[in-house]
């Protein structure tokens, strides 16, 4: 089963004390994809990152990289040779300089692929003489994905991979991502912006307060959600449309607005069995998804 | 590589222990000697012996910044994520830290008597070989134990300021505590060569007290072992 996987994992959690940073996560990420991981701050997503790639140990459950236990030291090692990894911050060591980083980087990937290396440094403009520290935040985006992109990974974990970047480097990286996914490598992002999600994803993955809410493909995430705009002649019959697939109803005098997760058709059957003037359907766009999702979770939670 | 990561990490600090102790090694034989006659023997081995009195503090003071920094000091600045996805084991990332340590400790006791026998030669003064020796050997493998307490407090503290400053304290201690109680057992006095020094020549005997140096070495085996287990426990 973990053949068609990336990443999966059972149950895993990791608690801090009595808060719990990830809790039972059940996540599956197949092979050769683009798969979002979406979630607010502090949903827990670079806490699931790091017990991935093993600099985390969890509380309980097990997961698996590229067929590798995360939780066996070794293997977790050797997996890392297989995986590469842009920290949130994109942390680089200071005191080397660009060409001193990318040989030390260089020297644990035997696959490393100097043409990608060239290509990426004249495309990102960086300068090899200059210590890392006195680098823009750009700059230093760029090297990370460099090294990255670099040493020929199965699966790529980028954190925030578009934090820093200017809008044509944004560009240039979504476009890379896209590329590197044709190459039959698989991508694991997390990611603040849904615009850019919406672009490149196959699967999308929503977490909130450690608990993954959403794991589907975007196309079906799309398929799914529906919003339902109904307009009455008097005052709209809320109460008739709450059942199973209806995530969210919203009234405003004769105006009810509907956000189904599925079963649209029920919600325009009932509209037309009580006379609505006016039924429109329309698709609900990543973003509002998310924030329904996660806003919703507030709600229960509360 | 990882040798070379760390080469980088402590350069800065190694460079200018090593800067200050040749210095203050080479200009202060070379003041003193001005003051005692080639024939006055035992004076000249007295101003050697001095001369590793000042070294030890200089040095001790020096290994312990060398122990300082690692991965738990890389997680307080954020590195710490670049260095751990890579494929290596946080054993082998700890030890490369102490090689180079260990090469940069043993520089740092050596380059600076290199210095003080150039002094003594240009100044055409007697110098024994085998005295310089067992004031390198006493200062190097006695005094390593400062080296591992220097990684196992940069090892469970990751404050720029906090961890030297812990460190330091705890040298302090060392020093109060042994010279008020335990004299004979006393690593400072160990390294100087006041354990063993004979006073009337103020010569180091043939024979090097190897049964201190091996406790002094134990120890440090212990606080390295201890610093690799609590890296490979934590969290980061």
């Amino acid at each position: 089963m973990t053949n068609e996987f990336a990443i999966i994992t059972h149950a895993l959690s990791k608690s801090y004390g009595k808060n719990a940073a990830v809790q039972e996560l059940d996540l599956s990420v197949k092979l050769n994809r683009i798969t979002a991981f979406l979630g607010r701050n502090g949903a827990g997503k670079s806490t699931t990152i790091k017990m991935l790639i093993g600099m985390i140990r969890p509380t309980c459950g097990s997961g698996a990289v590229l067929g590798g236990d995360i939780t066996d030291t070794a293997a977790n090692r050797d997996l890392r040779r297989r995986v590469a990894y842009v920290a949130e911050d994109k942390p680089l060591y200071g005191y080397m300089t660009v060409e001193q980083i990318i040989r030390f980087a260089k020297s644990f990937y035997p696959d490393w692929r100097t043409d990608v290396e060239e290509k990426l440094l004249q495309e990102y403009e960086l300068p090899i003489e200059r210590k890392v520290k006195t680098l823009s935040k750009g700059m230093r985006t760029k090297l990370a994905l460099l090294l990255a992109f670099a040493r020929r990974p199965d699966l790529l974990i980028l954190d925030e991979p578009s934090e820093g970047l200017d809008p044509v480097g944004i560009e240039h990286l979504l476009r890379s991502l896209v590329a590197q996914a044709a190459d039959g490598v698989s991508i694991f992002f997390s990611s603040h912006q849904i615009a850019e999600v919406e672009r490149v994803a196959d699967h999308v993955c929503i977490l909130e307060k450690g608990r993954l809410l959403i794991d589907q493909s975007l196309d079906e995430l799309r398929q799914s959600y529906r919003r339902i705009d109904l307009v009455f002649d008097s005052t709209a019959p809320e109460h008739e449309f709450r059942f199973s697939g209806v995530q969210r109803i919203e009234a405003r005098g004769h105006h009810l607005s509907v956000l189904a997760q599925s079963n649209a058709e029920a919600v325009v059957e009932r509209a037309r069995c009580l006379n609505a003037l006016s039924v429109e359907v329309s698709p609900v766009a990543l973003r509002d998804i998310f924030l329904e999702t996660v806003k919703e979770d507030r709600r229960a939670l509360v | 590589m990882l040798w070379y990561k760390s080469w980088l990490e402590t350069k800065p600090r190694f460079l200018t222990s090593l800067a200050t102790l040749t210095v203050f090694c080479a200009v202060f034989v070379y003041q003193a000697q001005g003051f005692v006659r080639p024939e006055w023997t035992r004076d000249l081995n007295r101003l050697l012996f001095v001369n590793q009195q000042f070294l030890v503090i200089m040095w001790v003071l020096s290994v312990v910044l060398l122990g300082m920094g690692g991965i738990i000091r890389e997680k307080a600045i954020g590195t710490s994520e670049l260095t751990l996805a890579l494929p290596v084991g946080r054993m082998r990332l700890l030890i490369s830290r102490i090689g180079v340590g260990l090469l940069e400790a043993i520089a740092l006791g050596l380059v600076p008597w290199l210095a003080v026998v150039s002094v003594m030669s240009i100044v055409r003064k007697p110098i024994l070989a085998s005295q310089v020796t067992s004031y390198v050997v006493l200062l190097v493998a006695g005094g390593l134990v400062f080296f591992a307490m220097g990684i196992l407090v940069s090892s469970l503290v990751g404050g720029e300021y906090t961890a030297p400053a812990l460190a330091f304290g705890i040298v302090l201690l060392v020093a109060i505590i042994s010279d008020a109680w335990f004299r004979e057992y006393s690593v400072w006095r160990l390294v100087t060569g006041d354990l063993s020094i004979d006073r009337s020549t103020f010569l180091l005997p043939q024979h090097l007290p190897w049964l201190g140096i091996l406790a002094s070495l134990s120890f440090a085996l212990l606080m390295v072992a201890a610093s690799v287990f609590s890296v490979q426990r934590r969290d980061f």
